[in-house]
């Protein structure tokens, strides 16, 4: 097992900068996320851990060993592809003792490596060591797919075909396991299943694990900690919920949430409220974060917002004066979409069982905890 | 990690992860001016053995002269007269061509009206099998779609002696056509009618799939809509279903223009003596007369004609393809009514009737004592098997080393170029390796000996030149598909078995091999067929010394050994049946 320690790593592709000073501490036993759109330079990151990228600059370390130049078939680096890539040749049971097969070739003396090739070109010329077919057993035990060992991976699901290149990957007992989107080619229900499988062998046996994805919750639900990545820089680093309520930049903000962004001026800083900022349209806000800067950024997230139908709304000061222009009802809450003056905001509401949805129109009180307002 | 383990590896460390970090560097460089190497290799071969050759041809051809390209690298006095006989270039011989109507002019003209017509003929008279193929319910498809690869596997020119047995003075048909009161021959099978005939009637399968396949993307809604609309069912099929089949139609009538344009087999058995055709022509101007400036400006017209015809297809055949993404493939309604399917099927029946007498009639001369007095052989003997295997036997080893060689050679150059083209992009190399779809196998055969025809690459006349020739002739299928299995295999599933331990030679031996083995081997199977098959490159440039099988069967055409020649070709039928369909269940094999 194995922490992993990527400093100042540069990739250019024949002068396109992939990656720009890429730095990640990953602990030992961590899940990890890399989270970010198409082209961003996740995927270029984790192939540069796995050694499929040559960086231009910078070192990588796998535990203490520095391995930006190791080979990639020396890294042991589990790795689960996004096409699961599992050897369509070869069944269930070949496909993960290969890892244990290349063991044996590598460990083996020239008899016995021609003895091993053999035997993986074809099952019928010599046998499985007792101790291999063991432990192929028990990994796919390990994933449920026991029963399934025969078979060739083009006659399975593809949640099975996930499950068989987890056993594969993780059979080889890894320092670090890789995943590039290894839930992007299942269909909805199963990726929320998978979710939860692939969380519980990872915290099962405690592997450090960094996972590939373009989907924020994929990312915000299984991950202790995620890296947001954009134009191959990172841009931010953090647990899921501080991703969440404080994130550093718009990109970020919008990209794990909707959210309300507006821009402002401060007028007043260090009051006992916290930072007061104007908008565009005299409304004033209090933030309980401070600046440096005279022009701000804020972000509001749409259920951090108490909506109140005008009249109802408690005795508090600082309320914006908004009306509904629409209302969508969600299952879980309500959207409801709010101008004030000419800033339009988005308000979630819990939806209460019997509760009428406002219609159009209706005059509202909107109140923001000065917590919730982040300066960015 | 913990300090012990640390301080450990940090012993270790330095003599442990330099080696293998240096190692690999190394390895890597090699590999990579290895592969460098090899992409020079097989760009040189090309340009070697097609671009200079056909460069060669085009400068005899404004030149007049024969033209020593290689020479007038090596030899000071030979660059000196190449340049001088560069500098009398002129277009004059092309332009007598097409002025007088000279008999070149009258070549081209009678190879146009040959290629028309038996482009129209087949379309017409494959239109109705290919509909009830593709849309009806017609009885016995099976057993005419494997009745329709007998005449993709017969060479042309043993065709064509099978039409002279059936369509001959002598020829059972007319045997039978004299016993019904009719005078002399049903038709001169030693004309225009005869070579046209053969062509309509082995080309035809060419055309049959691809507008199978027409019919079928055809939108049955749309057809469903047009009789909604109150349409006969004729009046849809001609207003809807055949417009929407018409780019798959026009394409396939292209590509039977193209295949009867470039076929010599055919001509050369069939074509008499007053008849021009431009492969004959530039056959004779060469082979007769050693007449390299005539023999030249025919390639160059013939190459461009080719490559006209082809591009054009292509042309067509885009849009088509743009078409078929749209459209679903939905599920069609197959036409069941009996008179319909009983009237295609007694059609078709008829149309592939044909071949499978044109062969049974060459296996009955094959095993005949004598035949032409009757409508039947007058005895029946395997004298002539024995014969072949005895006195003909060099023939068929000849055949067996010729194919073997392009095979290995086809193999070799087929993966690199695949790889490169597949794996690294090179869309230089993939157009280059194409260029052999346009070329006749008779212009290619004309180039390669102008070109090596004296030192300093003298290979004219050896058995190197043929292997050479066959696999540039077979290079772009083999190409094809060797290059359609590697793309099949994805990048990653290298990837995975490099992280899963294996270095790149042991995952290329374990995983990428098994798995590009079917594909390499069902085109080196092609590529064997092809060099059995092959007419007119082996005519043309094969030594006595190295005569191969089908060769053997076009010189006993021409001394009147009828008998041993339908026996070698029956042997030839044999093999190539037996090797495509291994080469078939090779491919049906690797879908996983």
């Amino acid at each position: 097992m194995g922490s992993v320690l990527v400093k100042n790593l540069h990739k250019q592709f024949s002068g396109v900068t992939a990656l720009e000073d890429v730095n990640l501490e990953i602990r030992e036993g961590e899940f990890f996320a890399l989270l970010g759109p198409s082209g961003c330079g996740k995927t270029t990151t984790m192939r540069c851990i796995a050694g499929f990228e040559t960086p231009t600059s910078g070192n990588i370390y796998i535990g203490d060993r520095e391995v930006s130049k190791v080979p990639a078939n020396q890294r042991n680096c589990g790795m689960v592809f996004q096409s699961y890539a599992l050897f369509p040749h070869l069944t269930v049971a070949e496909n993960v003792a290969y890892s244990l097969n290349i063991r044996r070739y590598e460990q083996g003396g020239i008899g016995s490596k021609l003895g091993v090739l053999a035997h993986m070109l074809n099952r019928r010329l010599g046998k499985m060591p007792k101790d291999v077919e063991q432990k192929v057993r028990d990994s796919l035990d390990f994933v449920e797919l026991g029963h399934l060992a025969d078979r060739l991976p083009g006659q399975l699901s593809g949640g099975q075909q996930q499950r068989v290149a987890l056993a594969r990957a993780l059979i080889m007992e890894p320092a670090v396991l890789l995943m590039d989107e290894p839930l992007s080619n299942l269909d909805k229900k199963l990726r929320n299943s998978m979710r939860v499988t692939i969380r519980q062998i990872q915290q099962k046996i405690g592997i450090t694990t960094i996972f590939v994805t373009h989907d924020q919750e994929e990312a915000m639900s299984m991950a202790d900690r995620v890296a947001v990545m954009e134009g191959g820089k990172l841009v931010q680093v953090d647990t899921p919920t501080n991703l969440y309520s404080r994130p550093v930049s718009r990109f970020v903000a919008d990209f794990v949430g909707s959210s309300n962004i507006y821009k402002g001026f401060v007028k007043n800083q260090g009051t006992e409220k916290g930072t007061l900022i104007q908008l565009s349209d005299q409304q004033l806000l209090y933030s309980a974060f401070d600046t440096t800067k005279s022009e701000v950024e804020i972000i509001i997230r749409p259920e951090s917002i108490q909506l109140y139908e005008a009249g109802k709304e408690p005795e508090e000061t600082g309320l914006l004066d908004g009306t509904i222009t629409m209302s969508t009802y969600m299952g879980p809450s309500i959207r409801y979409d709010v101008q004030v003056g000419n800033l339009a905001f988005e308000v979630d509401k819990t939806y209460e069982g019997g509760m009428p949805l406002l219609s159009p129109g209706t005059s509202v009180k909107l109140a923001i905890e000065p917590e919730r307002v982040v300066i960015l | 990690m913990s300090t012990d383990v640390r301080t450990q590896t940090e012993v270790a460390g330095p003599g442990e992860l330099k080696p293998p970090t240096s190692k690999s560097s190394r390895n890597k460089k090699v590999s990579f001016s290895g592969l460098t190497m090899m992409k020079w290799l097989v760009y040189a071969f090309f340009l070697v053995f097609l671009i200079v050759p056909l460069l060669s041809i085009l400068l005899v051809s404004i030149t007049g002269e024969p033209i020593n390209i290689f020479g007038s690298f090596t030899n000071a006095k030979i660059f000196n007269s190449t340049m001088e006989k560069l500098s009398n270039m002129s277009f004059e011989a092309y332009r007598t061509m097409f002025e007088s109507g000279g008999s070149y002019f009258g070549a081209l003209v009678n190879s146009l009206k040959l290629s028309t017509g038996v482009a129209l003929l087949v379309t017409i008279m494959v239109l109705p099998i290919a509909y009830a193929f593709a849309r009806t319910t017609m009885p016995f498809k099976a057993l005419f779609a494997a009745i329709c690869t007998i005449p993709l596997v017969m060479p042309t020119f043993i065709s064509s002696y099978a039409f002279t047995l059936m369509f001959g003075k002598t020829g059972w048909v007319n045997h039978i056509y004299r016993a019904f009161g009719g005078e002399g021959v049903l038709f001169d099978v030693q004309s225009m009618l005869g070579i046209v005939l053969v062509q309509v009637f082995f080309f035809f399968p060419y055309a049959l799939w691809p507008m199978v396949a027409a019919f079928k993307i055809s939108d049955l809604t749309l057809e469903e809509a047009s009789q909604n609309l109150g349409a006969r069912s004729w009046y849809t099929f001609g207003r809807v279903t055949l417009p929407l089949a018409m780019p798959g139609l026009v394409s396939s009538m292209l590509l039977i223009f193209t295949v009867s344009f470039s076929d010599f087999g055919t001509p050369i058995i069939l074509a008499p003596k007053d008849l021009s055709l431009i492969v004959v022509e530039a056959y004779r101007e060469l082979s007769g007369f050693f007449n390299w400036a005539g023999s030249a400006v025919l390639t160059i017209v013939m190459l461009i004609v080719a490559a006209f015809f082809f591009w054009l297809q292509r042309l067509v055949v885009k849009g088509k393809e743009y078409g078929t993404i749209s459209g679903k493939p939905t599920k069609q309604k197959l036409n069941d009514s009996k008179a319909v399917t009983t009237t295609l099927s007694i059609y078709s029946f008829l149309i592939v009737l044909v071949p499978l007498l044109a062969v049974g009639s060459i296996f009955l001369s094959s095993i005949a004592t004598t035949w032409g007095m009757h409508a039947l052989p007058d005895g029946y003997t395997l004298k002539h098997y024995a014969l072949i295997f005895s006195s003909s036997s060099k023939n068929i080893i000849n055949s067996m080393i010729l194919a073997i060689g392009s095979l290995v050679l086809s193999v070799v150059i087929a993966i690199f170029v695949s790889y490169f083209v597949v794996r690294r992009n090179s869309g230089a190399l993939d157009f280059i390796s194409s260029i052999p779809l346009i070329v006749p196998g008779i212009a290619l055969g004309i180039a390669l000996i102008q070109t090596f025809n004296t030192a300093p690459i003298q290979l004219t006349g050896t058995a190197t030149i043929l292997i050479i020739a066959y696999t540039i002739r077979r290079m772009p299928y083999m190409i094809r598909s060797t290059m359609s299995s590697m793309m099949a295999i994805r990048k990653d599933i290298e990837e995975a078995a490099i992280s899963l331990g294996a270095s790149q030679l042991v995952a290329a031996i374990t995983v990428i091999g098994p798995l590009l083995l079917p594909g390499i081997a069902a085109g080196g199977i092609l590529v064997f067929v092809t060099v059995i098959k092959e007419a007119s490159i082996s005519i043309l440039l094969a030594p006595s010394d190295w005569a191969p099988m089908s060769l053997a069967v076009f010189q006993n055409l021409l001394r009147g050994e009828y008998y041993t020649a339908s026996a070698m070709a029956i042997l030839i039928i044999f093999i190539v049946v037996v090797l495509q369909y291994l080469a078939k269940k090779l491919t049906k094999d690797q879908l996983y």
